[in-house]
């Protein structure tokens, strides 16, 4: 187990390497750079140029992303030429909220999914298990950012029960109750969104998973025995579907990531897929190589720590 | 003359392991193996499974790699040859499987199946190619206006005979049968083995003919190599083997023969545990200390046992 | 359910009925059939489709893209049967174009796409080893990377923007998830005896991978282009939703929800941007209904029928 920890860790490293070398290279590429946005009319060209041989913008490549990363892992991310402020401070408050919001979606979720699939899972082909494999297939097909703007348009906009945009009330005073309740109150529709539609893996896993177990010879053993029904089905599901569930949460920032841009866009909610896209609409790439090395980061460390997980729950996967 | 003459044949498989995923031990599959066959006769190889007589055979064809030792074909060793090279003795050695079910493919019909070999080797127009596909079905029993089906439509027996026909295409001198007829009906298994000695005089064959059952072995081969472990324990012709067993391993498969009779099955019992004791007492004789046969030693002419 | 040809006379080449194929199409319609919910998305999406192709055929593209500021939000009505736009346009001729755009499209990344991850997918399974290993690394690292991201970078920095080079993008990233799963079908396929037999049979390498090995896979590859096609639709209108998606040249049904981030239309002028946005999750209803009945049929354990 020792071994495979070592080694499952050893392979991040160069993901990681990979992963910085591509987005620097990205970033090379585009239109501008560090500098470009200080230009104005107290810097002449020439000025620029010096500038820019004093930063050593004109170094080799390799040598540029040598100080960047070092810079980068100093915790240092250079500044947004946007904001004109240091991409640490932009990011701060965003991550947070998007933090925030990326946990209330799981929890919500698996609050939904978990029962469903259980009930799904032990009451097979009777009608709620229709019901809830029917739900599940819209939950699969249905595109997030379309339920998003239905949801938006339906309790945002026609019944207005909830707020349309932001992530507080700008008038709520931090530490108080209602900060915290505007804060909740702001979460519901992207939560709702992002929720409803999250939890097709978790049922269907669920699912399959209690049909397999209950034909398998040690239930029916344990049946057999007089076991009663609910402890067959707590105590194996518990050992061995919870723990899994638990585990796939890293194979999900991948799709975290992605589904908070479309959240974060269209419920205003100042996160980090909102700063990312308006960083990328402003051409303020400083910004947008960080967010994306911190998205690719946290995708790669989440990936791995599911691996091991996995691997402990059941070491047949071990064996790479 | 041998047709194929086996010289100290390996196949190791390494086993991975450790921090760096290195080769740390093999698996001995094969280790050491040395037979000849005559054209036109049959040879056996037996052993429980896992013992590596399978491996042998898929070396010969090339399905495995051989570790180290020569695979001489008509004077030519098998095991140095590039794939390219080694293409054209696909003719001459074809090999029968062990499943009639996945060793056809279930998208194909039988026409398509059969005439594989041909059209990888001749350029025949579709109406020769059929002549021929039905020619030979027809030659395996079968009726020669099935070409069109499909392998799902048939029995066990019916697609083994199915894939004996696809290894008969390219007129091979050389077949090894992968335990032929193991997965099917034992009424069938009777059939198929009947007619492959047929086919083995109609179309002057060479067998190497690999399984587990000591009965259908007897049955079918000339001579026969008991395996153990991926090495031989005995070799010798079918009286040596069953008449005078020498090698307690030998010994004790064949004391293992179920006993039709019930009349006599106390006596086979009787001779099972004496068996039994002989092994107790005498195992030093054939297996060295970790358990590995002895190299083989000539006793007679055709015979030969591993022992010190 | 298949054909049994148990014809007593030689039939000539030209009329084999190709049994195992029809039977394939054979179970695929059954399954569909005994599957309401299938048959109907179906129907739906054969009657969408109809209408799409041949409504961008019959439309005036000129007309449509007219500006006519006396006209703009207007409301449905029997001139304008979903009203208009921010520019007068009329909008049913929007997204049946739109439509027609984002269909197209999302057809040509998914055979893209499949077609990379089926070539990957069937050399990694086949020959196993290094090229493998190797293979599996880098689709690992690229399922890892975060896609909607990159992608987003990738569309600004691209110098020159245009539906092909959208569609390259795209598929570049797509095709791993495929490629997965068809190597670890390949990898199935390639154990089984019937390759074997045919490598002793002197057949070279990439007529077993084509001829022996992939007619296997043909129902898992239907089913898996089925559902992802639904997916790559959604993942191309989602990236015109947030402006990064088709060029404004080329409506797409994204195009038309876009709108929506504007809080006054989305307010007020729903026949904007609710009918594209209808119409996108019926289309990827219907084809992962459609998709969920082949799969059914491709597993013989879960049939229906």
């Amino acid at each position: 187990m020792l071994k495979f920890l070592l080694r499952r860790t050893l392979i991040m490293i160069p993901q990681l390497f990979i992963l910085s070398v591509l987005i620097f290279l990205l970033a090379k590429s585009m239109p501008g750079d560090a500098l470009t946005g200080q230009i104005g009319p107290q810097i002449d060209a020439e000025r620029l140029i010096e500038l820019r041989e004093k930063a050593g913008l004109n170094d080799p490549w390799h040598e540029q992303y040598a100080r960047w990363i070092g810079n980068v892992i100093q915790g240092d991310f250079g500044k947004s030429a946007i904001y004109q402020q240091k991409v640490t401070n932009l990011i701060g408050d965003r991550l947070g909220n998007t933090l925030l919001l990326s946990a209330s979606i799981l929890l919500v979720s698996y609050l939904i999914a978990i029962p469903l699939g259980i009930i799904a899972g032990r009451w097979t082909d009777s009608w709620v298990d229709k019901l809830i494999v029917w739900y599940n297939y819209l939950a699969f097909a249905t595109p997030l950012f379309v339920f998003a703007l239905i949801i938006l348009f339906i309790f945002g906009f026609t019944l207005q029960w909830f707020p349309i945009g932001g992530s507080v009330d700008i008038q709520a005073d931090k530490g108080t109750m209602d900060y915290v309740l505007s804060k909740t109150e702001h979460l519901v529709l992207p939560t709702m969104a992002g929720s409803l539609l999250a939890t097709f893996g978790t049922i269907q896993y669920l699912r399959n998973e209690i049909i397999d177990t209950k034909i398998k010879d040690f239930v029916k053993t344990a049946r057999s025995k007089g076991v009663p029904e609910r402890k067959v089905y707590s105590q194996h599901i518990f050992r061995n579907s919870l723990l899994p569930i638990a585990a796939f949460l890293g194979y999900e920032i991948t799709g975290l990531i992605g589904g908070s841009i479309f959240l974060e866009s269209i419920f205003s909610y100042p996160g980090l897929g909102q700063l990312f896209l308006s960083s990328i609409s402003s051409r303020d790439f400083s910004v947008v190589n960080i967010l994306v090395l911190i998205s690719g980061s946290a995708a790669i460390v989440g990936t791995m720590l599911s691996d091991l997980i996995l691997s402990w729950v059941d070491p047949r996967i071990r064996v790479d | 003359m041998s047709l194929l003459k086996v010289n100290d044949l390996k196949v190791h498989y390494p086993i991975l392991g450790g921090f760096f995923h290195t080769v740390i031990d093999h698996v001995r599959a094969v280790d050491g193996v040395s037979f000849e066959l005559r054209p036109g006769e049959t040879y056996g190889l037996v052993g429980e499974s896992g013992c590596g007589k399978t491996t042998i055979g898929r070396a010969i064809i090339g399905l495995n790699k051989a570790t180290s030792g020569e695979i001489n074909f008509n004077g030519t060793d098998l095991t140095q040859l590039s794939r390219g090279q080694r293409r054209q003795y696909t003719k001459d050695i074809q090999m029968i499987f062990q499943d009639p079910y996945s060793s056809l493919n279930a998208r194909k019909r039988v026409l398509d199946i059969v005439a594989e070999p041909i059209r990888n080797f001749e350029r025949l127009s579709s109406e020769e190619e059929r002549k021929r596909v039905q020619f030979v079905i027809e030659r395996v029993g079968l009726n020669p206006e099935i070409i069109y089906k499909y392998p799902h439509e048939f029995s066990g027996g019916q697609r083994q005979r199915i894939g004996i026909a696809r290894a008969l295409m390219l007129n091979p001198k050389l077949i090894i049968a992968d335990e032929p007829v193991s997965a099917l009906d034992v009424s069938v298994q009777a059939q198929v083995l009947n007619f492959m000695q047929d086919i083995q005089k109609e179309f002057n064959l060479t067998y190497l003919f690999i399984s587990h059952d000591l009965g259908i072995i007897r049955h079918m081969c000339d001579r026969m190599g008991i395996m153990y472990r991926g090495r031989f324990v005995e070799e010798g012709t079918s009286e040596d083997i069953y008449n005078e067993p020498q090698h307690i391993y030998t010994k004790r498969l064949i004391a293992a023969i179920p006993e039709l009779e019930t009349a006599n099955r106390k006596e086979k019992t009787h001779i099972r545990n004496q068996i039994a004791e002989e092994y107790r007492q005498t195992k030093h004789q054939f297996f060295d200390k970790d358990g590995r046969v002895f190299s083989l030693k000539k006793i007679s002419d055709t015979h030969s046992v591993a022992m010190q | 359910m298949t054909v049994n040809l148990s014809s007593s006379t030689p039939v000539s080449d030209s009329m084999q009925p190709k049994t195992t194929y029809a039977s394939l199409g054979n179970t695929m319609w059954s399954e569909i059939k005994n599957d309401k919910m299938a048959l109907y998305s179906l129907i739906l999406l054969t009657a969408i489709l109809v209408t799409v192709y041949t409504g961008s055929f019959l439309l005036d593209l000129e007309k449509i893209n007219r500006i006519d500021l006396y006209n703009i939000y207007a409301k449905p009505s029997t001139d304008n049967w979903l009203g208009t736009d921010y520019g007068g346009r009329d909008i049913l001729g929007t997204l049946i174009i739109g439509a027609k755009n984002s269909i197209t499209i999302g057809v040509v990344i998914t055979l893209i796409s499949g077609l990379i991850g089926l070539t990957v997918g069937l050399i990694s399974g086949y020959f196993g080893g290094i090229i493998d290993n190797v293979i599996m690394r880098i689709i690992d690292f690229i399922i890892i990377l975060p896609f909607l991201m990159i992608i987003i970078v990738l569309i600004t920095v691209v110098p020159v923007f245009n539906v092909p080079v959208f569609i390259t993008m795209l598929s570049i990233f797509l095709w791993t998830g495929k490629a997965r799963l068809i190597r670890s079908k390949t990898l199935a396929e390639s154990e089984l005896d019937y390759v074997n037999a045919s490598k002793t049979l002197g057949t070279p390498n990439w007529k077993i991978i084509v001829f022996e090995v992939l007619p296997n896979l043909s129902s898992i590859i239907i089913v898996n282009l089925t559902l992802t096609l639904a997916g790559n639709i959604g993942i191309e209108t989602g990236l015109t939703y947030l402006g990064f998606g088709l060029p404004e040249s080329v409506p797409s049904l994204g195009t038309l929800v876009s709108y929506a981030s504007n809080p006054d239309v989305i307010q007020h002028n729903w026949w904007v941007w609710l009918p594209a946005s209808l119409l996108i999750l019926v289309i990827m209803l219907c084809i992962n209904f459609i998709g969920q009945a082949l799969k059914r049929a491709a597993d013989a354990r879960q049939r229906l029928s």
